[in-house]
């Protein structure tokens, strides 16, 4: 039986299927178990009485057997005094197997070390070796690792077990392997070199009293149970958001090779995310610049496109803020709106039919667009005021259009804009995913709000993501950030539509990049600083705004929409105080919101 | 159409009469309609009469439409687009929410909600051929509609 240690222990590290705790672990033989009297009844069929509850301590007593038998010590005393036991009964068999070699003398496990080349096959799994009891083995050295199931782990398994080394914790195992497999040495801060043989035999006896957790079988496997590996792999995510947090760069990027091996055994909507999130963190660690990547906006414009395509969030956005200007500007004869981010004017066709569907007759409509420079210079906003235009023209809708380029919101003012008095023209200002930007400069926030407010628009309205992705501690906002954008992949997935794949791949890299700014860029560079609905009726509210109640009309409309997407059952439409939430099952994704000037605002 | 016919009895061929053949098209649904312009010619290209369609629209609209709606229709494509590229998957995925009982889809009532919505989409979808046409799109350029395009799972 000689084998490849280091291979073994590899794949034993990669193939344990150990589960979160004893409770789960019983739950999975609890489903293998019939009447049949306790007895596992797969093992039956081949012939071994094996109580289900015995199920455990019987896969660590054969591990543990199979380490002994790996050494040759283990063989030869085997091959030259055999006694043949009924393995029929299997952990009776095993029992007595273990206690024979536990007697023996020459058993010598002079094992050493591994895995510190291997930490990071180690880290957040549990080792799946138990200890084997050898009071005398003088230069062993140990390696342990912490089962990371729970909570403690994300504090606790990377930071190293150096100082945990001789804390009595039950849940701790010891790996063992013997002297001659080819170990590297270890680099310094994952070192797991033992301290001493005192120490070493003092812990194993602690690490003996293991409880029974679950081992995997013996073969190296590398497939898992994939929900167990999911639970592994956010665990990892997290760990390594940690440690990048705290600096331990190089401990970060063993765990970030970690998840892209991890996230190899997943498939759908968990894969991509932790593959992006995976992404965004190397470069994180290794500071690479995101910045072309991040930011680049033409390329981001396309990309928008195709997300605009596949899924309903931005139909949704728009749907709603134009169904609350419809409201707004009900009598009005001239209109005006601001669009703070134009991109492809996707919003407006809908508004423009609608208001030339009025039972008035329509409006001469105004459009100011704003959109960032270009970088080939192309004056992308005039051609989507072309576009407008024909449009309009075709429907018989009066139309003028203005595009402004800025770099920021905040360059602009209200008297560039040309804006007739509000008795002439109804005003309305419209922010579709734009307002968060704002928040990477101080100031440019309110700065902002105090032009809109010199623009005296009948309404505003702001649609942003609802999730808190701007705060300052990078751990929450990594966590936040991670099961916003599973949320949103999730339905992506789930949405049951077959679009050309190459649509729905564009919408999940128009994702990536937002996840590539939330958690690699810093700075000014950072501009997906999402803020939850909550804090920007806050920041509205101190500004001096009023909100405006979306009416159920938008509300309706909104449910229609959604109901036309074929994956509708999973997206639900929420009222939220007058504004209206887009989320996928139980999590919302997006708000629309609408607000006016504050009454008894004075006028500037 | 044709037949033996006895010599006393004049024969009534209906593609004579083409007033009466458009009521008839008239109460068809959709498919039917599509397939009947398949027909011969003639009943081609009555088929492709407008005012056919637009009855297939919003007969089952209550309120009905005002009769602003038509020329907007008409200049963002026509009736027949706009049945063909909004109505009929709008109405068929509503109407798989509704209660069974119904088998002809087309019997739906649908609400002013349902029509603008449709209404919205459809300007939508003419917009976005502005853009493909300006020399912006390649030929296979995606449709902000194609959700409603794509066979549905059901």
């Amino acid at each position: 039986m000689k084998r490849d240690h280091q291979e073994t222990i590899g794949n034993k590290a990669e193939s344990s299927s150990s589960s979160m705790d004893t409770g789960k672990g019983k739950s999975w033989f609890e489903d293998d178990q019939d009447a049949g009297g306790g007895m596992d009844e797969l093992l039956a069929v081949l012939g071994y009485k094996i109580k289900s509850s015995d199920m455990a301590d019987v896969a660590q007593k054969l591990e543990q057997l199979e380490m002994v038998l790996g050494s040759e010590d283990g063989i030869s005393h085997l091959a030259s005094d055999t006694v043949h036991y009924n393995p029929s009964d299997l952990s009776g068999w095993v029992q007595s197997m273990l206690s024979e070699f536990n007697n023996l003398p020459s058993t010598d496990f002079d094992s050493s070390i591994l895995l510190s080349s291997n930490r990071d096959s180690l880290l957040g799994q549990p080792s799946a070796i138990t200890s084997l009891d050898f009071s005398r083995n003088s230069q062993s050295k140990v390696f342990t690792d912490d089962s990371e199931y729970d909570l403690r782990a994300i504090p606790g398994v990377a930071a190293f077990p150096q100082q945990e080394f001789d804390r009595s914790n039950d849940r701790k195992r010891v790996k063992l392997t013997p002297i001659g497999s080819d170990t590297a040495p270890a680099p310094a801060v994952n070192s797991l070199q033992s301290p001493t043989a005192s120490s070493t035999s003092t812990s194993s006896p602690q690490a003996m009293a293991v409880s029974g957790t679950l081992s995997g079988p013996t073969r190296p496997v590398v497939l898992m149970d994939s929900q167990e590996t999911g639970v592994r792999l956010v665990h990892t995510l997290l760990a390594c958001a940690k440690e990048t947090q705290e600096e331990n760069l190089e401990l970060a990027d063993a765990l970030v090779k970690r998840i892209g091996l991890l996230a190899a055994s997943q498939t759908g909507a968990m894969r991509k995310v932790a593959t992006y999130f995976a992404e965004a963190l190397a470069r994180r660690i290794y500071k690479i610049s995101p910045q072309d990547y991040c930011l680049d906006s033409s390329c981001l414009d396309t990309l928008e496109m195709h997300f605009y395509e596949t899924c309903p969030y931005l139909k949704f956005a728009h749907f709603t803020a134009n169904q609350a200007i419809l409201e707004a500007f009900a009598d009005a004869s001239r209109v005006h709106v601001i669009d703070f981010g134009l991109k492809q004017g996707m919003q407006w066709p809908a508004l423009m039919q609608a208001l030339a569907l009025r039972p008035g007759g329509p409006p001469a409509f105004r459009l100011t667009g704003i959109g960032p420079p270009q970088p080939d210079n192309t004056d992308a906003l005039q051609q989507v005021g072309w576009k407008l235009a024909q449009l309009a023209r075709t429907i018989g809708v009066e139309f003028q259009f203005r595009g402004f380029v800025a770099n920021s919101l905040a360059d602009l003012d209200a008297e560039m804009l040309g804006l007739l008095p509000p008795e002439v023209e109804a005003v309305a200002v419209n922010s579709v995913f734009e307002l968060h930007r704002l928040l990477a400069r101080p100031g440019g926030i309110d700065k902002v709000l105090g032009s809109i407010k010199a623009m005296r628009p009948k309404i505003v309205t702001v649609v942003e993501q609802e999730a808190n992705h701007n705060s300052p501690v990078f751990l929450d906002r990594f966590t936040e950030a991670l099961h916003y954008y599973s949320s949103l992949f999730d339905s992506l997935e789930g949405s049951g539509m077959i679009p050309r794949s190459q649509d729905l791949v564009m919408s999940e890299l128009y994702l990536g990049r937002h996840i590539c700014n939330v958690v690699a860029c810093e700075g000014a560079d950072r501009v997906e600083r999402h803020e939850a609905l909550a804090q920007w009726r806050t920041r509205l509210d101190s500004a001096g705004f009023d909100p405006v109640h979306l009416g159920s009309n938008a509300f309706k409309q909104a449910s229609m929409l959604l109901a036309l997407f074929a994956g509708g059952d999973g997206y639900r439409v929420e009222e939220n105080n007058g504004c209206l939430m887009l989320g996928w099952h139980t999590r919302p994704l997006i708000a629309t919101s609408a607000w006016r000037l504050a009454a008894g605002d004075s006028q500037q | 159409m044709e037949g033996n016919v006895k010599e006393k009895r004049p024969r009534f061929c209906v593609n004579d009469h083409v007033d009466i053949l458009m009521e008839i098209l008239k109460r068809l649904d959709g498919r039917s309609l599509c397939v009947s312009a398949c027909v011969c010619r003639l009943w081609c290209t009555i088929a492709r009469n407008d005012s056919l369609w637009e009855h297939l629209c919003f007969r089952h609209a209550s309120p009905p439409p005002s009769s602003g709606v038509r020329p907007v229709i008409v200049a963002l494509g026509g009736y027949k687009r706009l049945y063909m590229v909004c109505v009929r998957p709008v109405l068929s995925r509503l109407g798989r929410l509704r209660i069974a009982g119904d088998s002809d889809r087309d019997r739906r009532v649908w609400t002013r909600d349902g029509v603008q919505l449709s209404l919205s989409l459809f300007c939508v979808d003419y917009y976005e051929r502005l853009g493909r046409l300006g020399g912006g799109g390649d030929a296979s350029g995606g449709s902000s509609l194609m959700f409603l395009c794509k066979p549905v799972n059901v």
